[in-house]
């Protein structure tokens, strides 16, 4: 039982690498970006929310930000582990950008993320108080929820391995965030989280990328994705929409 | 960031003609205590290339040692080195345990487990399968253990001495491709087909939680399907894709004489998912920075030299790295540079994202 496969074959036919002495080159650099840009997210999204703490009405608010914080940065430590393995300087990665940096709030929709990291779109924009952080966290939570699906079957075993411990967290910090609107809606907050849902809605919805990226079909071959940005988008959308529903809030006008 | 550690050789043993089994002991620390199924990777110079290979730990937990078995491969320098030189007494030097080719241990838990290894594969399985019947006494583990012939067959009495040990707790199924066995379902690969075989007598597949899969990718593949059509998911299915399919390392191009030219754009030509391009570029722009301006997909992610993403080597020519936070002397020596923060020093440079 010698006998071996290109590596190539091997993952177009549903394989796993799992470690970086048999990833082949152009496949690392492909890992290293989804990795990067993993990791980059989860710090400016833990960083944006440390802002909100203190804005929480009361105890139980501040704690569920307070836990957000510490798991998304958790988070991006597991990760950031994998891509230490790899020879990334894991010290040097978690302070090389303020990633508390975030653009003017009135920055249009889709504006190209800053050059210097990798974040996601959505990320650079900023938050506007509690209740704009809350519905942030649950139209973005939902859009994780969505991404994340796609890395739990990652070709790359160490990977989806991690992600198969992040996914709970993340799904529970979107629950916190709808349990925290429900009490927002109670107290007659209404107009203002409709505000926040214009707001964020465009932009949570750009960070899913152009619809077809020209390397979707590279990406799906390493097994590295399955689906296009714009399924993505769309089973967002859909989730997003149904979370609103079940809230009694609308979906923003197009 | 991972580091290289020194260990002490304490013995050589083998367990069939062109394998063996390597005791370590940590000499300077670093943290060895493993998990059940991961791997070291060795560093070792040969001519002056350093090579870097790595090896599964067969010891389970409660060994009390860190044993890695490495077995010989054709013209492979690490393994031919281990199983010709290697003894007792000798140094080597290694990472700390990678690799996530395991589950969580939970003692109470009465689990029923499904192992498949091909050859050499069978270190980290050897290692799951020894920690699971020591740490989960209410836990079964049933081993399909695929090998040429009976004296290819790696820690043979081992696994004889633990199926006496842990009677009625572990079932070895060994295929054999060449030597024919009293039951013909055991001879031959171990195939999509065979393990359909299998599944339909001898393992209860419906009641396995986790199966963990160790041997060539063909194997591994195959081993895979069946399972998934048999409703195993993917959180399910644990592969350990094993060292032959490490990518050898090229020896290094030599560089060509630095010119004393004081131009101050540079011809450059980069290679990128296996075609060139070639374009003129300017000495103060980062080989990333042109490569991107010229419609080149290239790989970055930090920018900053922390992440690695950028990783190129340059074939021709000089580049000035102005900052490296990620990779490490080797590489450097072997001509792998940060594209994001190279800037051309010849007036012609030609490197490759490829290799």
């Amino acid at each position: 039982m010698t006998d071996t496969m290109d590596i190539a074959e091997y993952l177009s036919k549903g394989g796993r690498l799992t470690n970086p002495a048999n990833v082949p080159t152009r496949y690392r650099a492909e890992l290293m970006k989804i990795m990067a840009t993993f990791v980059d997210s989860e710090l400016a999204g833990a960083a944006g929310f440390a802002n909100v703490i203190n804005a929480g009405p009361g105890i139980k608010e501040r704690i569920a930000a307070a836990r957000i914080v510490l798991e998304k940065t958790d988070n991006a430590d597991k990760v950031l582990k994998l891509m230490g393995e790899f020879g990334a300087n894991t010290d040097r990665y978690a302070n090389h950008h303020p990633w508390s940096d975030r653009l003017p709030r009135d920055t249009a929709p889709g504006t190209p993320r800053s050059a210097h990291d990798m974040r996601l779109s959505v990320l650079n924009y900023p938050l506007d108080g509690w209740v704009d952080a809350v519905v942030m966290n649950m139209l973005m939570g939902l859009a994780v929820g969505v991404q994340l699906t796609e890395f739990l079957t990652s070709s790359y075993q160490p990977f989806a391995t991690a992600i198969r411990e992040i996914a709970p967290r993340e799904q529970r910090h979107t629950e916190l965030a709808v349990e925290g609107l429900q009490k927002l809606i109670k107290q007659g907050q209404t107009d203002t989280i409709a505000q926040s849902i214009a707001y964020w809605w465009p932009r949570v919805s750009e960070s899913f990328g152009a619809g077809v990226s020209p390397r979707s079909e590279a990406l799906r071959a390493m097994g590295l994705r399955r689906r296009t940005n714009a399924d993505l988008r769309d089973a967002w959308d859909d989730a997003a929409g149904a979370a609103l529903a079940d809230l009694g809030l609308e979906r923003p006008a197009p | 960031m991972a580091r290289f550690h020194q260990l002490s050789v304490t013995d050589v043993r083998k367990t069939i003609r062109d394998a063996v089994v390597v005791t370590l002991q940590p000499l300077n620390g670093g943290d060895f205590d493993f998990t059940q199924g991961q791997y070291l990777t060795f560093r070792q110079e040969f001519d002056g290339t350093e090579v870097r290979r790595s090896y599964s730990i067969c010891a389970g937990k409660d060994d009390g040692v860190l044993q890695v078995g490495i077995k010989k491969v054709d013209g492979g320098a690490f393994s031919t080195w281990a199983n010709e030189t290697l003894a007792a007494g000798m140094t080597m030097e290694a990472m700390e345990p990678m690799g996530s080719f395991h589950t969580p241990i939970t003692p109470d838990a009465g689990k029923t487990y499904l192992g498949f290894a091909g050859g050499s594969g069978i270190t980290p399985v050897l290692s799951i399968l020894k920690t699971v019947l020591m740490r989960e006494p209410h836990s079964s583990f049933t081993l399909v253990y695929a090998n040429r012939g009976v004296n290819t067959i790696m820690f043979r009495e081992e696994l004889e001495d633990l199926k006496n040990l842990y009677m009625g707790r572990l079932t070895v199924i060994h295929v054999l491709e060449s030597d024919a066995q009293d039951i013909d379902l055991f001879t031959g690969r171990v195939d999509t087909a065979k393990c359909k075989a299998l599944f339909e007598h001898w393992i209860d597949i419906e009641s396995v939680d986790t199966a963990f899969i160790c041997g060539p990718e063909p194997m591994m593949l195959g081993i895979a399907a069946a399972l998934r059509d048999h409703g195993l998911t993917d959180a399910q299915i644990k592969f350990e894709l094993f060292a032959s399919a490490q990518p050898g390392r090229l020896k290094r191009k030599a560089s060509t004489a630095t010119e004393g030219a004081a131009a101050k754009s540079t011809e450059a030509t980069i290679t990128m998912d296996g075609s060139a391009r070639s374009f003129t570029m300017n000495k103060d722009q980062s080989i990333l920075d042109a490569a991107l301006e010229n419609a080149l997909d290239a790989p970055y992610a930090c920018k900053a030299g922390v992440c690695s993403t950028c990783k190129c080597k340059v074939l021709e020519g000089e580049v000035e790295m102005i900052a490296n936070h990620a990779l490490e002397d080797y590489e450097v020596a072997q001509g792998y540079v940060l594209s994001c923060q190279s800037y051309p020093l010849t007036d012609r440079v030609v490197v490759d994202y490829d290799q």
